[in-house]
């Protein structure tokens, strides 16, 4: 295998993506032959790539920056969860797509992604990583627009969040190149000095802004409702997340000396555990299926940094397993998602209730994988959650109890959904509510059976994809086996499962209802406020900084108005009063003109004899 | 090469050059005006001279203060005088203009006084042209100026052609 | 060869005026204009070694006082080129007079011909004179009262320039004993810079800026250039005050003066006086003619800005913009000229909307306009561009924001022109005009042409600006 074939991931679907603009609107099946195509010949080629070890350097702009592409351990188990989750989600969308008048678009910028997203995998050198991560960013912003007119406030506010985390990243990819002198990525190890710790925060905000942690997250649940549903099954849940976490470890490990009870590693568990509990805290109130997810999304993120930022083997595997295992169950929760939009007509909690009976296969997917999300034994968010909590209690006791705490909302909060959605009673006008097609329902099973095996089995995952990622870190240790290795914290997670569902059965006797399982908590004293608050978007980094934002612009309005007027009035009135001056002062007679000659002479006379 | 006496004469003569080049400038008179014009060539024919330039003095004082005085005179026997009124007018106007000009003498008098020392000019220092013949320095040296000058007179022709000549058809 | 430049001219006049043969006004023209050819083509040939050969056969006169170079070269051809456009644009006007216009243009070509051949300062006085008088002549040709008074205004500061011109000869003649470039030259080198030479050096400045319109040397220019006839005010603008003035200035730079750090501040403060006085004056000119004068003051303020620096790329960059000026200024003033022609009135104020009814000159008056305020890819820019990376170089940083923001103004009159004149409501009254004849249309697509080809093909000026070591 030549390793010109390192270029075949990302130019076979960037090829297709071009083509499919190319296709005409009215062609049947032809832009969807060109999706599966696409998404299948990088699966393949990614499957073909699994465990090899390739480099492909070719000297492009000069100055070092090479389009230099690296296949290895970690970037091919990457590469291939990529374009299992492309293949799947592009085969759901096939269907759910069908008949959007934005379907070809959608499909290209898809498969456009798909590319970019390989590109920044492979990429070995951190200019070319920039290269497609902005690419990304563009995608990203056509992809929210895919939703219609109503999408693009939301599409604007992701451009602007990304690209401020994306501007981080490039300080951050500056800096480091500058101090290091290259800009090959695995020739770079630089210390945590202040430059380095400097260089690491701006490049860690870069990553987890990908991820979709906060602060850089309020585009995704709006985007959860403007955005077509497998726009979120594919970015936020699964693609981003695989980016975003796989640029965080390859910074924490490789291009960084980042050590245990750092600054820096305290910094990013704080974030974490953060973002864990504030996201869940927002998922639990929500009364809408998508939007819910999408909080989930966030919060799922926390565990992965809080993991990672542990800086301890544990972690970082318990990190990189969650990372996995949340694309898997996220996206196919979303996938479900999309199915009880595509055949009841809405996400909205309050007009759902009872699909169970009606489309049973979508309701054990999402049983599966809810149960997987809340870390329920022995599914796959079960072990890797409890690799995190060893790591974040072995770093301090604070992180471990949010982190469980967080667990205790995710629990509370899927059961919420689950009851509101698929149980209680079903609504006269869902009377005929039929199952999902096929298509759709194939990616869901496939991954919910994945959420088993790799619960099940988990040293399939662990052995092979992740902790060979570590490699000597880890000083041949292993994770993986049929039971976590501290009893202790294993029966604190399940208690605390226990607890959510007495608070579920609490929630419902009270309410009467599935949907008020939390509003107990929801109208808490204090609590109700913030809620409030928060649902009024008083904390949405978007938009206090638009509104400071839009407090310097009017500041600089001002300040523009000044310079308006000395372009506009003064330089103009100057202009005319000196013109209308000099016209005035020729006024024909040449005896003037002679004494200006003669006076200009004089000036020249003086003006010389000065400089002599 | 001047000595003190010859100052003497060389003041005296270039005063009355500057006076009689006024004079043709402020009278109102055009024959009179003339006739000044004359007295400064041949005033000029005399400086020449005496700076020892007798070709230069010769050509001056036939074509400049001959030649072309005649062609003024009988160019001005050709206008008719004007009224009273006109002239009264004119010379309030000749006045007014004029009132700096004495002015303006003086202090370009001052000025180059002063100046002088500093300027150091030395004339004697150098000759122009010497050991040449005049008939070397026009056609050798000069031919091209000859050129030139038979090209300005062509195109004075050409001038005198296209203004005067319509003025008679008209 | 070089007196082929003079005598070639002369010849063409004799025939022209030949007496006892009837040749037709139409014919005069015609003749002139094969002779402003001709020239185009020795001047561009004038390197070439048919030339030289030639030389070794045939011995003309004056070979020894008659020099041509590279800068002499480029002046000649721009020469020839105005003032065939000139003769074209003259048959416009159906002037009655064509015989004794063909018969002015070349003498004027003549006059300016050995103003850049000499080597000589004497001989250089002479042949501004014969410029001079013929310009007189060409700009009052039609007797009217207003072209009489611009002549008038024009012979009065030429004659104040004469006689200051004629004071600095007779200086040098005096310090140095000798009139020719070289001798002058090496008497300045070896003797030091001597009280007389400056005074001397200020009346010649002083002469040669009345001729080059420099402000506040000025004044004549505009009465003279909007007064003129079009084909007149062409070659006015276009190169006769180019030549008696600006090349005389950077000839003698060059070839005399070696520039000192004072004669560079003089001309540097002149040009930029200029360049800005200029443009400010062209704002509110409501005279189209009058404007272009203004707009002339300021370009030419470029020039001498440029070449007043005294480095090799500053004279570089003053050549070429002494070449693009002459174009994209003619170019505006033959389209003023057709405007002028078709409504009969030059009044801006009473102009508007020609664009619909004269594609064409409003077209070419765009491409004249943009180039002269330095708008790529037209060649004005080059030229503009290369001034300002010379004066920056120089370190002189204040000259380079001034010709920047004077780039500005310049834009900014020629904008309120063209929307007055050009763009806008059809005036009423103006319903009938029609596009120019081709005497006109013809000289501006040609200048436009030549505008931005040579903008567009910059990179092949530049290299043959190069090859001849000029940059």
């Amino acid at each position: 295998m030549s390793d010109m074939m390192l270029l075949f991931p990302i130019f076979v679907p960037v090829f297709l993506g071009a083509v499919m603009f190319l296709v005409p609107g009215k062609a049947k099946w032809v832009k969807e032959a060109l999706l599966l195509i696409g998404t299948a010949v990088t699966l393949v080629v990614s499957i073909l790539f699994f465990g090899k070890n390739m480099d492909f350097v070719l000297p492009w702009g000069g100055f070092g920056m090479d389009l230099s592409l690296k296949l290895y351990q970690f970037s091919s188990f990457i590469l291939l969860s990529v374009a299992v989750f492309a293949f799947l989600i592009a085969l759901y969308s096939v269907v759910s797509m069908k008949g959007h008048e934005q379907a070809k678009k959608f499909y290209a910028y898809m498969l456009l992604t798909l590319g970019f997203v390989s590109g920044a995998v492979l990429a070995n050198n951190l200019i070319i990583l920039l290269f497609f991560w902005e690419g990304l960013l563009v995608l990203l912003f056509a992809m929210i627009m895919t939703g219609g007119k109503k999408a693009s406030p939301t599409a604007v506010k992701a451009l602007v969040l990304n690209g401020v985390a994306d501007l981080c990243l490039l300080l951050g990819v500056g800096i480091t190149v500058f101090i290091s002198g290259t800009a090959a990525m695995d020739k770079i190890n630089l210390p945590m000095d202040f430059w380095g710790s400097f260089a690491f925060a701006l490049m860690m905000i870069g990553a987890i802004g990908k991820a979709g942690s906060m602060p850089f997250h309020s585009w995704i649940p709006d985007a959860a409702i403007d955005a077509p549903l497998p726009f979120m099954a594919l970015l936020p849940a699964a693609l981003e997340k695989l980016l975003g976490i796989y640029l965080l470890t390859r910074i924490s490990l490789d291009l960084f000396i980042f050590q245990p009870g750092s600054g820096m590693s305290i910094a990013m568990m704080t974030i974490g555990a953060v973002t864990i509990l504030l996201a869940v805290m927002m998922a639990l109130i929500q009364k809408n299926f998508k939007r819910l997810l999408s909080y989930h999304a966030i919060s799922q993120v926390g565990y992965m940094i809080l993991g990672i930022g542990t800086a301890l083997p544990i972690g970082i595997v318990g990190g990189l397993f969650h990372m996995i295992n949340n694309a898997m169950y996220k996206s196919a929760l979303f996938l479900t998602g999309g199915s009880v939009e595509k055949q009841a007509g809405t996400t909205d909690l309050e007009k759902l209730g009872g699909l169970g009976r009606k489309m049973p296969i979508t309701f054990t997917c999402f049983f599966i994988t809810a149960a997987a999300i809340s870390g329920v034994p022995p599914l796959n968010g079960f072990f890797s959650k409890e690799l995190i909590f060893e790591g974040a209690a072995e770093s301090g006791l604070v992180f471990y109890i949010v982190a469980l705490l967080g667990a205790f909302f995710t629990a509370a909060s899927f059961l919420k959904l689950g009851h509101a959605a698929f149980l209680g009673k079903r609504r006269t006008e869902h009377d005929n509510v039929r199952e999902a097609p096929w298509p759709m329902l194939v990616p869901m099973i496939i991954i919910a059976a994945g959420c088993i095996l790799f619960g099940v089995y988990n040293a399939l995952p662990l052995n092979n994809l992740i902790q060979p990622v570590l490699g000597a870190k880890l000083g041949g240790e292993s994770f993986a086996g049929i039971l976590p290795a501290s009893w202790l914290l294993a029966g604190i997670s399940v208690g605390v499962l226990v607890l959510a569902l007495a608070n579920h059965f609490f929630g419902v006797k009270r309410t009467k209802s599935g949907l008020g399982a939390v509003d107990h908590i929801h109208y808490a004293p204090g609590l109700k406020t913030v809620y409030k608050w928060a649902e009024l978007r008083y904390f949405d980094p978007y938009n206090i900084g638009m509104v400071i934002v839009g407090g310097i612009s009017k500041v600089l309005w001002w300040v523009d108005r000044g310079i308006d007027w000395v372009y506009d009035k003064f330089t103009v009135r100057l202009v005319n009063i000196l013109s209308l001056g000099i016209r005035k002062a020729h006024t024909g007679s040449h005896r003037l003109y002679i004494a200006w000659a003669l006076g200009g002479m004089a000036l020249l006379a003086v003006l010389v004899a000065v400089l002599i | 090469m001047l000595d003190s006496s010859m100052n003497v004469w060389m003041v005296i003569l270039l005063s009355l050059l500057l006076l009689s080049a006024v004079f043709a400038v402020m009278i109102r008179d055009l024959l009179k005006a003339a006739i000044a014009l004359a007295a400064v060539s041949v005033v000029l024919t005399v400086i020449m001279f005496l700076l020892g330039s007798p070709l230069a003095a010769v050509f001056e004082l036939s074509v400049c203060a001959g030649l072309i005085t005649a062609i003024f005179i009988s160019a001005i026997s050709l206008t008719k005088p004007g009224t009273q009124e006109e002239l009264a007018a004119k010379r309030r106007l000749r006045l007014k203009r004029f009132i700096y000009l004495p002015i303006l003498l003086v202090l370009i008098g001052v000025g180059l006084w002063l100046a002088w020392p500093s300027l150091k000019l030395d004339i004697a220092a150098v000759g122009t042209g010497a050991g040449l013949s005049v008939q070397q320095v026009l056609w050798d040296a000069r031919s091209l100026d000859i050129l030139g000058q038979i090209i300005i007179i062509l195109a004075g022709v050409f001038g005198v052609v296209v203004l005067f000549r319509g003025r008679k058809a008209r | 060869m070089p007196a082929l430049f003079l005598l070639i001219p002369l010849l063409g006049v004799i025939i022209i005026n030949l007496p006892g043969r009837k040749i037709g006004n139409r014919m005069a023209v015609w003749a002139a204009l094969a002779v402003a050819i001709i020239q185009i083509g020795m001047a561009v040939t004038s390197g070439s070694m048919v030339w030289q050969g030639l030389a070794q056969v045939v011995s003309l006169p004056f070979g020894a006082s008659l020099q041509i170079d590279l800068f002499t070269a480029v002046v000649l051809a721009t020469t020839g080129l105005i003032a065939a456009m000139s003769l074209i644009l003259d048959k416009n006007a159906e002037n009655p007079r064509s015989l004794y216009f063909g018969s002015l243009v070349l003498v004027t070509m003549m006059g300016m011909n050995g103003v850049v051949m000499v080597r000589d300062i004497f001989s250089l006085y002479v042949f501004l004179e014969i410029t001079a008088v013929a310009s007189f002549v060409l700009i009052s040709i039609n007797k009217e009262r207003d072209p009489l008074e611009g002549a008038f205004k024009y012979f009065v500061m030429s004659a104040v320039a004469t006689v200051l011109i004629l004071a600095a000869i007779a200086i040098l003649l005096l310090t140095v004993g000798s009139v020719g470039f070289k001798a002058v030259a090496d008497n300045l080198s070896a003797g030091g810079v001597s009280p007389q030479v400056i005074v001397a050096l200020i009346l010649f400045i002083a002469g040669l800026s009345i001729k080059a319109g420099l402000i506040p040397f000025h004044a004549w220019l505009p009465d003279a250039y909007s007064s003129a006839p079009p084909a007149v005010s062409m070659l006015l603008a276009g190169i006769i005050t180019k030549v008696t003035g600006v090349y005389t200035i950077m000839r003698l730079i060059t070839d005399v003066f070696s520039i000192s750090s004072i004669m560079k501040t003089a001309f540097m403060v002149l040009g930029a006086v200029s360049i800005v006085i200029g443009a400010l004056a062209a704002m509110r000119q409501d005279d189209f003619k009058r404007m272009l004068a203004y707009s002339s003051i300021s370009q030419v303020g470029y020039i001498i800005l440029s070449a007043g620096l005294g480095t090799p790329l500053g004279f570089a960059a003053a050549l070429l913009h002494f070449f693009n000026h002459a174009t994209f200024k003619s170019l505006l003033f033959v389209n003023a000229a057709a405007v002028e022609s078709r409504s009969g009135t030059r009044q801006m104020s009473r102009l508007g909307g020609l664009a619909s009814k004269m594609p064409i000159t409003g077209g070419t008056s765009v491409v004249g306009f943009l180039s002269t305020a330095g708008v790529p890819p037209l060649s004005g820019f080059w030229s503009k561009l290369l001034i300002v990376i010379a004066l920056w170089q120089a370190g002189a940083y204040f000259y380079a924001v001034v010709a920047v923001l004077a780039s500005i103004l310049t834009l900014a009159y020629f904008l309120i022109m063209q929307r007055r004149v050009f763009f806008g409501k059809l005036r009423e009254g103006l319903e009938s005009i029609r596009e120019a004849g081709a005497a006109a249309v013809v000289p501006s697509l040609i200048l436009a042409g030549i505008t931005v080809l040579v903008g567009l093909l910059f990179p092949l000026v530049l290299l043959l600006m190069q090859s001849q070591g000029l940059i």
